[in-house]
């Protein structure tokens, strides 16, 4: 937290909740926590990991972020600036600088509307250049998103293209505007392995040239150990545990982010390696309560401590911290075989 | 800037040959299309009718459908060389009120089903993407519409105000028509909204405005094109209907108004070189353009496409 000038966006205590409307016979609507007092801070430059299975809150982070919708508690802030309540022109020059790739390529592209006008879009919406600036801008935008020759695209329809290609430019879309921070939503989930790895690596060349922050939200922990400098492990709308992606994938040490790992096939020679364990197949209870989020489905957890006590940051070891009472300085899990471990 | 000016030329011819190709490949399921085929062809046959209809008063003033009057014929007589389909009570050609009736039935159902279309998309869109309370009214709005009986409400008012003109006939199809279009634009707008592109545009930083117009609209009208086939054969019909029973245009000839002529003037039985030519008209111009719908739907929507002629 010494760094915090330096940090590009911050979350505060950052809750939203959806209000599940009543009906004439199911009287009253329940709340439903999306997430729940998160706090996050992204460095410059860095990918940063948002990893978590269905339905933990990671994409509502991310739609937090770009504020496709607003905070119901809290505050975020990107340079310094809140940004939590942005309207109308503010809220345009926000958008200029934070971008999203959605999950699905084939939904995330207006079906009418050409490869050359989707990329010029947010040029077009933000006023940029004149038409024959715009273009050059999107043929090179396509060239780094993988899209050569770009000329070859530009009068396509999205039904023209494979899924990858099609991700390839909602990416060129994203990166357009040359904005400081780029939010990506599951961007490989629908995707062939054999895509994914060039998606990373054009996500990586957005970093390296152009200097943008990217939050990377995924739910495979080795897409994570891939690509991410530092990653949070969210689960049922409450972090749970952060830290530099290397040490927190192979050396674990919420109960949840173990089972998040044990969960993740496992091939060849490391059949025999053993599990954490952690994890009690118990149904995901469905409001907010007063312990720990993990608590009914944790193996570790004692019923007083964990069912009562909302459980505290503790570091465990550098800069990974671990929201379990059960954590402390060096108690992670000793790392599994090199030839075991998750990633490359 | 000059390699910059040729590019974005060779964008705008690319675009230009996008549409064309586009184009190009809807024509062919159409044209693999057998009720598509028939529709469109009759449909040409009434738009040559249509046109034709100015040339005969041009040889003969008696041949004008409404005033022109044969010296030589008193009363209704069967097709002759000079009269080819015969003439009616008075001595009016019947061919070229045949011919006339067309323009009349295109401009009614064309101008009508356009109205209808263009009030129940706007109306459609409106409340699909705003919701809310604008929703709530205008989808009632709509309903209140949509039960009224058209041809009779049309009907009491013709009586109210006396002879209508066409045109505000035209307007009263209209205004009675749009509320189905609408719900129909309504539910796919809802759909649309939904969509991640709509998101993508926002976050694009795309005002209302342009999320209404160059991404919702672009995907709603094919479908609107498509019910304004549908539009076109309801309001001929309506027309015809309003026509026969004495409240049409008295100053147009309409398929509608001869049927009248032929049933006022007691021919019903008598004359069916009147009676079957009008009647066989609108039955299949509205067949047509029913038809031509039928082969637009599939062409809008693939899942409708015959599997083997796929790929």
């Amino acid at each position: 937290m010494s760094q915090s000038h330096k940090d590009i966006l911050k979350l505060e205590g950052v809750s939203k909740f959806y209000r599940t409307r009543g009906n004439r016979y199911r009287r009253g609507g329940g709340t439903v926590v999306a997430l729940s007092r998160v706090n996050l801070s992204l460095r410059p430059g860095e990918i940063f990991g948002l990893v978590g299975e269905s339905g933990s809150g990671k994409t509502t982070a991310g739609r937090l972020v770009v504020r496709l919708e607003e905070p119901d508690e809290g505050r975020i802030t990107l340079d310094g600036v809140d940004i939590t309540h942005l309207k109308g022109g503010g809220l345009r020059d926000y958008r200029r600088k934070v971008q999203m790739v959605f999950q699905d390529p084939y939904q995330s592209l207006n079906p009418q509307m050409t490869i050359a006008d989707a990329v010029a879009e947010p040029l077009i919406t933000n006023k940029v250049g004149d038409p024959a600036d715009r273009l050059e801008r999107v043929l090179g935008v396509l060239d780094t998103a993988g899209l050569s020759p770009a000329e070859d695209f530009i009068y396509r329809f999205p039904h023209q293209l494979s899924g990858g290609q099609r991700q390839r430019v909602a990416i060129a879309r994203a990166i357009v505007l040359e904005p400081s921070l780029l939010v990506a939503d599951e961007p490989t989930s629908m995707l062939d392995a054999s895509y994914s790895a060039q998606i990373f690596e054009i996500l990586q060349g957005v970093r390296d040239q152009m200097g943008a922050t990217i939050i990377f939200i995924t739910h495979s922990m080795a897409a994570a150990r891939y690509l991410c400098d530092r990653i949070a492990v969210i689960y049922h709308g409450h972090l749970v545990e952060q830290g530099p992606a290397e040490a927190v994938i192979n050396s674990p040490s919420h109960p949840y982010t173990k089972a998040l790992i044990d969960a993740t096939p496992k091939f060849g020679r490391c059949e025999g390696v053993p599990t954490y364990g952690t994890y009690l197949p118990a149904p995901r209870p469905a409001g907010e309560q007063a312990g720990c989020p993990f608590f009914q489905r944790c193996a570790l957890a004692e019923r007083l401590l964990c069912s009562a006590t909302y459980p505290e940051w503790r570091q465990v070891a550098g800069e990974q911290v671990c929201l379990c009472h059960f954590a402390a300085e060096g108690g992670q899990s000793p790392p599994p075989p090199e030839e075991c471990r998750l990633g490359g | 800037m000059s390699v910059q000016q040729a590019t974005l030329q060779s964008l705008k011819a690319g675009r230009r040959a996008l549409w064309r190709q586009r184009l190009a490949e809807n024509w062919r399921v159409f044209r693999g299309n057998l009720l598509g085929k028939i529709g469109l062809s009759l449909l040409v046959m009434f738009g040559l009718m249509a046109g034709l209809s100015y040339i005969p008063p041009l040889i003969d003033p008696m041949y004008h459908p409404m005033t022109g009057v044969d010296p030589l014929v008193v009363k209704s007589t069967g097709p002759s060389l000079t009269h080819w389909l015969g003439t009616d009570f008075m001595g009016r050609d019947i061919l070229s009120q045949l011919l006339a009736g067309a323009r009349v039935a295109f401009m009614v159902g064309v101008s009508a089903a356009f109205m209808s279309v263009v009030l129940g998309t706007a109306v459609g869109m409106t409340a699909g993407y705003l919701g809310k309370t604008t929703d709530t009214l205008l989808m009632r709005l709509a309903d209140m519409i949509m039960v009224l009986p058209t041809l009779l409400v049309v009907l009491m008012l013709a009586a109210l105000f006396g002879q209508l003109s066409i045109w505000m006939i035209v307007l009263m199809i209209a205004l009675f028509r749009w509320p189905g279009v609408s719900r129909v634009i309504r539910a796919q707008t809802l759909s649309l909204k939904q969509r991640p592109f709509i998101d993508a545009a926002r976050v694009a930083g795309a005002s209302h405005t342009r999320i209404i117009f160059r991404h919702i609209m672009p995907n709603v009208l094919p479908l609107a094109f498509l019910y304004m086939t549908f539009r076109v054969t309801s309001a001929i019909v309506i027309e015809a209907g309003l026509a026969f029973l004495g409240f049409g245009d008295p100053g147009t000839v309409s398929w509608g108004m001869m049927l009248q002529w032929v049933w006022k003037t007691g021919h019903m039985f008598t004359a069916p070189y009147w009676l079957l030519p009008p009647g066989i008209c609108i039955s299949l111009i509205t067949l047509s353009f029913y038809m031509l719908g039928r082969a637009m739907d599939e062409v809008l929507d693939p899942r409708l496409r015959d599997e083997t002629q796929a790929g």
